[in-house]
């Protein structure tokens, strides 16, 4: 495919997936992003659930706490899919479809949270649900202002464009406060959760990667759609 | 003129009106939660905010703002549906109370739900099969919740979620086939239009049927 | 340094979390009153002006974009054209029956979404069919997530 038609993504192009409007791109720096993220989730797929050893008060016995297979299984296919949702926000290439990929980072997070059979964790998977509900307005408004803006959504045509109207600057804003709400709050509940050291609590680790990876891929897109260089 | 080169006039001067509107109708959402003391009525209002991101992708009024309006609508609907469950089952769990898992305002076990249910059921479900896609999911949807609703028979409700559950991840692997057909075969498109629509209806349909059979199984406990 | 103590504790009650996104995001939203909206009118897909295909008796209106069945391909004016090597075929097609209720009313084009085939199918499945994947899965997880929460907190609530 000839590369000269995306122009220049800091970077250089290694190759593009196109299925029809949406284009997924490679350059080293998200396609290395992309496969730390798949490593992270095959690690995720082999691994086994932690059981914790809890020293009970006035004797001298210990109790072992182990999860239900059950509750490993959904935790275990929630953090799966989260992984592959993190690994595609990182090569997709139009902007409508990376809201997309968080959107789904955030539900999956929310559903790791509220997989723990205790009131403060569920609370805070509830307020963490509450937060990424008003983020959507930040994510598909502000990716429809550079829409009705640049009358493109296509991170390759936007990189191309010789200009940044006021508007653009504001929805890329909208679109990294939506992305702070979905994915960068996560790791503060997830943090809930993990403070009672919640059985089966490796799962959760994806959710700090995830939101790592998505921040850094977000700052990325503010430049393409900013270009301040 | 079918297709035009440009946005037509009426539609750009609609938009500044259009995105203030939305705006306005975020600010107050937004103001509302910042100041509102019970849970409830802030998940109520998450909504009014999900609104005013509606009218912010409306206003761009092109065939493709009425595409991208419907993943927003649905992830709105998705998030309501997972957050509301998790809400529920914190309360329950707090208060310590005996409650219903589905509350209504009467008793919904009635004479006419043993008389009269298959005929409504397969009308439902033909009318879903007509119109296939998502509006014909939901009724087909429709049709299978009576359906389920309006059985007698108690138990197997395990086997029977699993089970429809089952066929309802199987017909969204046909969506992902569909898909695929469209770029790898793109002489097939006609299959993958049908593989797509129908995946879309039978996963629409079994899954309003899913909520008939947690439904059932609530109102006929005692 | 005693008072960002407090704040610090504030915020880690998550309570508080959503209110202070909320205001914040009503300030970045303010700014959208200070500056100049305007629609860009080189849109992709764009639609006519609105009523016209109505006031000309078409029964396809408002979602008539030309082409006719397995002959003439409709037109889309889709982002890359040369990636999508079937682009307009979906946007002409009608399904048997859809002919059939196009003959004897106007006013089709109102429930063109319940039927395969027309422009919209063709965007959301065709040039545009990653974001239904994705939106898809995005109801699948909020579904599994909401049962699997149902099924083992709530309704076994008796049992621990």
């Amino acid at each position: 495919m000839d590369a000269s038609l995306f122009g220049a993504l800091g970077g250089q192009l290694l190759g593009i997936i196109p299925l029809g409007d949406i284009v997924f791109y490679f350059t080293p720096l998200n396609l290395f992003m992309c496969a730390a993220a798949l490593a992270f989730t095959f690690l995720i797929a082999i691994s086994q659930t932690e059981s914790q050893v809890e020293a009970e008060f006035g004797s001298l016995h210990d109790r072992e706490v182990k999860v239900e297979k059950k509750e490993f299984k959904i935790r275990r296919f929630l953090a799966i899919v989260c992984g592959l949702a993190t690994a595609g926000a990182m090569v997709t290439g139009d902007l409508f479809d990376f809201t997309l990929f968080v959107c789904l980072i955030g539900i999956v997070n929310i559903g790791i949270v509220a997989a723990v059979k205790q009131v403060d964790v569920l609370d805070a998977a509830y307020q963490y649900g509450l937060i990424a509900m008003i983020a959507s307005l930040p994510l598909f408004g502000g990716a429809s202002l550079i829409l009705a803006s640049a009358g493109t959504i296509s991170l390759l045509q936007l990189v191309q464009l010789s200009y940044t109207t006021p508007m653009m600057a504001l929805g890329s804003i909208l679109v990294f406060m939506g992305v702070a709400g979905e994915s960068g709050v996560a790791p503060f509940f997830a943090t809930k959760a993990e403070m009672f050291r919640t059985p089966g609590s490796p799962f959760l680790l994806i959710i700090h990667l995830s939101s790592l990876l998505v921040i850094v891929r977000m700052i990325e897109i503010l430049l393409i759609i900013n270009k301040p260089f | 003129m079918i297709v035009p080169d440009v946005v037509s006039p009426v539609v750009v001067a609609l938009y500044t009106p259009a995105i203030i509107v939305g705006i306005i109708a975020g600010l107050i959402g937004l103001l509302g939660i910042a100041v509102e003391k019970n849970d409830l009525q802030i998940l109520i209002l998450t909504d009014l905010v999900g609104i005013s991101m509606m009218i912010f992708v409306c206003a761009v009024g092109t065939d493709l703002a009425e595409s991208l309006v419907l993943p927003g609508l649905v992830v709105e609907l998705a998030e309501i549906l997972a957050i509301s469950e998790v809400l529920m089952s914190r309360e329950i769990r707090r208060n310590g109370k005996e409650v219903a898992l589905i509350p209504l305002p009467m008793h919904m076990d009635m004479e006419i739900l043993d008389t009269s249910p298959v005929v409504i059921a397969i009308l439902l479900i033909a009318v879903g099969a007509f119109e296939s896609g998502f509006t014909g999911g939901a009724v087909a949807g429709g049709g299978i919740l009576f359906y389920v609703l309006s059985r007698t028979m108690r138990g197997v409700p395990s086997g029977m979620w699993e089970g429809i559950a089952g066929a309802s991840g199987i017909s969204w692997c046909l969506w992902l086939a569909g898909f695929m057909v469209f770029f790898v075969f793109p002489q097939y498109w006609l299959l993958a239009l049908f593989l797509a629509a129908f995946g879309v209806f039978i996963k629409v349909a079994f899954k309003a049927g899913l909520i008939g059979v947690i439904g059932r199984e609530e109102f006929k406990k005692e | 340094m005693k008072s960002l103590g407090r704040i610090w504790n504030a915020l880690a009650n998550p309570d508080r979390i959503p209110r202070l996104y909320a205001v914040m995001l009503g300030i970045v939203l303010i700014v959208g009153f200070l500056i100049p909206l305007a629609l860009n009118d080189h849109q992709l897909y764009p639609k006519p002006a609105p009523q016209s295909q109505i006031n000309a008796h078409n029964p396809l209106a408002p979602y008539d974009r030309g082409g006719t069945l397995f002959q003439e391909r409709g037109i889309v004016k889709a982002q890359y054209p040369q990636f999508a090597p079937a682009i307009g075929e979906v946007t002409a097609y009608l399904s048997p029956i859809a002919i059939l209720v196009k003959k004897t009313t106007l006013y089709f084009g109102t429930s063109i979404y319940s039927s395969p085939g027309g422009l919209i199918d063709e965007i959301l499945y065709y040039t545009r069919g990653f974001d239904t994947v994705l939106e898809s899965s995005i109801l699948m997880m909020a579904f599994t997530i909401a049962s699997w929460v149902a099924l083992n907190f709530t309704m076994r609530r008796k049992e621990d």
